[in-house]
């Protein structure tokens, strides 16, 4: 009892670790426009439309995420077989990990912005100052709770696999939860909030987009703010419950009937979301309606 | 299709499969076989997963907004760390649970990607592919904004990722347990230690290969689906076959290199 009880409370942990590493994860990618959503940047100067957007999407978030989070694990992995806290080794191997995504976005923003000379896009230096460490810090954030997470499960759940190859799975899931939860909100909602709200983008106005601000030109630190409202948070909310549930449900049920119970439990789980999004998809449709009529077939 | 294509494939497989057997007849090909099974697995999972990469990052495409490979990599290893930690339970325990495990991790994000179009920008599912849901019946044409080829997830692309999650994460799982089971077998006597102390090695070893065998299995899937897919209703989802066929005959490569370190 007094390990369930505690399994209980590290899952509990970990789901709130990973719930703000979501959150920090899809802030950090729209600040550093690394999402899909970076199509349009990457287009505007291409269509004449030049901003002052940061531009360092020459990975995807999963694998770069894997990449950061494997790295900042196995550091820490070895920080910690050399006798140094488990604390300090964390945070070491996280800082170190950062410096490796602060390299990345300086490379990139520059690699991918100077390639746009040609349509006269500059390469702004203070918006690489004011923007890499802003980056940098919520990259930390990031890796930081996904590495501890890993330790966690790994340390304290007994979870099989070494250090790093959590980092690298967890961060690979990182990436694909914060990317396809927070994307549609920063491309549709924040980088094309001149359009209609409640319609997709017009592919008509692809590359149109919005460059101005409340005062002067728009820059990512804005676009970070206006997205952490609810494409971070729907983001951290989304790899929360991925972590809490896989690791709640091995815990309380993996010894019910050899396996069974957790296995039996999953599936009620996928079946409980599955109702909740069949239910938002009808409410979307009966509240929001059609925008033509429907065409009766001939 | 190409036929000619296929049948060069075919042939590539039973080539590795004949090598195998020479180099390692009994633990070795049995694991080889589990591990193209998982493979294929993977590759077959990879097409139901609905993918609208950056037109849906924009609400003009239906999909989640990322990429093919990036999504079901991220759904597999979910399942994979879930099927790992239920190794102890046995093969069919375990390959089952690491389904549920990449299934559920689907099904978390395919609703909060709805959740976020719906509450977040007023925007309904709408396919861009069929006139009606093949599931619920529901019309899409009139859900669909101006200018746009559908947003959102409608309830069959729903169903298909949790279905590629769950394929996908028995297929990762499957791997790792066949690599595992071989590894824990012939590595103490290899290495010359006691097998207690080879556990560690044989479970980050199967788990690096099990990984790196998953993405190459989504990054081949990726090619076929060539960008997007919305998910079983897409005319796109037709071009399984061939990708099964690649899925195998990678998948049977890189596990011959994998059996290999421990056959020579």
């Amino acid at each position: 009892m007094e390990q369930i009880v505690f399994g209980i409370g590290i899952t509990a942990l970990t789901g709130a670790l990973a719930t703000i590493a979501g959150s920090a994860e899809d802030t950090e990618s729209n600040i550093g426009s690394q999402g899909d959503p970076n199509s349009q940047v990457q287009l505007a100067p291409q269509m004449g439309f030049l901003h002052r957007i940061f531009n360092k999407a020459v990975a995807g978030e999963p694998p770069a995420y894997g990449l950061w989070c494997a790295l900042g694990a196995g550091l820490a992995w070895a920080f910690m077989a050399m006798q140094i806290n488990a604390v300090l080794a964390i945070v070491l191997g996280c800082v170190l990990a950062v410096f490796v995504q602060g390299v990345y976005a300086t490379t990139a923003y520059l690699g991918r912005t100077s390639s746009l000379a040609k349509f006269g896009q500059p390469v702004y230096v203070d918006i690489l100052k004011s923007m890499t460490s802003v980056t940098m810090a919520h990259a930390f954030i990031a890796i930081f709770c996904t590495v501890t997470l890993c330790h966690l499960i790994n340390g304290a759940l007994g979870h099989p696999f070494p250090l790093p190859l959590l980092g690298l799975i967890w961060g690979i899931a990182l990436g694909a939860a914060g990317s396809a939860t927070g994307n549609p909100y920063y491309g549709k909602e924040r980088q094309y909030q001149n359009q209609k709200f409640g319609a997709g983008v017009p592919i008509s106005a692809s590359g149109n987009i919005v460059r101005y601000a409340e005062a002067g030109e728009r820059n990512s630190l804005d676009n970070g703010w206006f997205t952490a409202k609810i494409g971070g948070s729907a983001s951290g909310v989304c790899f929360g419950l991925i972590v809490f549930l896989e690791i709640w449900r091995t815990i309380l049920f993996e010894k019910v009937s050899a396996g069974w119970g957790a296995i039996i439990v999953g599936i009620l789980m996928i079946l409980i979301f599955t109702v909740v999004d069949r239910y938002i998809e009808v409410w979307a449709r009966k509240n929001y309606g059609p925008y033509t009529e429907a065409k009766v077939a001939s | 299709m190409n036929p000619t294509a296929m049948a060069v494939g075919v042939v590539m497989l039973l080539i590795i499969l004949a090598l195998c057997w020479y180099v390692s007849p009994g633990m070795g090909l049995m694991a080889l076989i589990g591990i193209t099974i998982g493979g294929v697995l993977i590759g077959f999972g990879t097409h139901f997963v609905p993918v609208g990469g950056a037109p849906a990052a924009m609400g003009q495409a239906p999909g989640i907004a990322t990429g093919v490979a990036m999504l079901a990599a991220g759904a597999g290893l979910a399942g994979l760390f879930g099927g790992a930690w239920a190794a102890e339970q046995g093969l069919v325990v375990a390959t089952i649970t690491g389904g549920v495990g990449g299934g559920l991790m689907m099904a978390i994000t395919c609703m909060m990607v709805n959740f976020v179009y719906v509450f977040g920008m007023g925007i309904p599912a709408a396919s861009g592919k069929v006139a009606k849901d093949p599931i619920t019946g529901d019309t899409q044409t009139e859900y669909k904004s101006q200018g746009t080829e559908g947003h959102g997830l409608p309830f069959v692309s729903f169903v298909g990722g949790v279905v590629g999650g769950i394929l996908a994460g028995a297929g990762g799982t499957l791997i790792y347990l066949q690599l595992l089971s071989l590894y824990e077998a012939t590595l103490p006597a290899v290495m010359g230690l006691p097998p207690a102390q080879v556990i560690p090695i044989a479970v980050a070893a199967a788990g690096m290969f099990a990984v790196g065998l998953f993405l190459v299995n989504a990054v081949l899937t990726a090619y076929n689906i060539t960008g997007t897919i919305e998910g079983p209703h897409d005319p796109k989802f037709k071009r399984w076959p061939r990708a099964i066929v690649a899925s195998a005959v990678a998948s049977a490569l890189c596990g011959f290199v994998a059996i290999l370190i421990v056959a020579m």
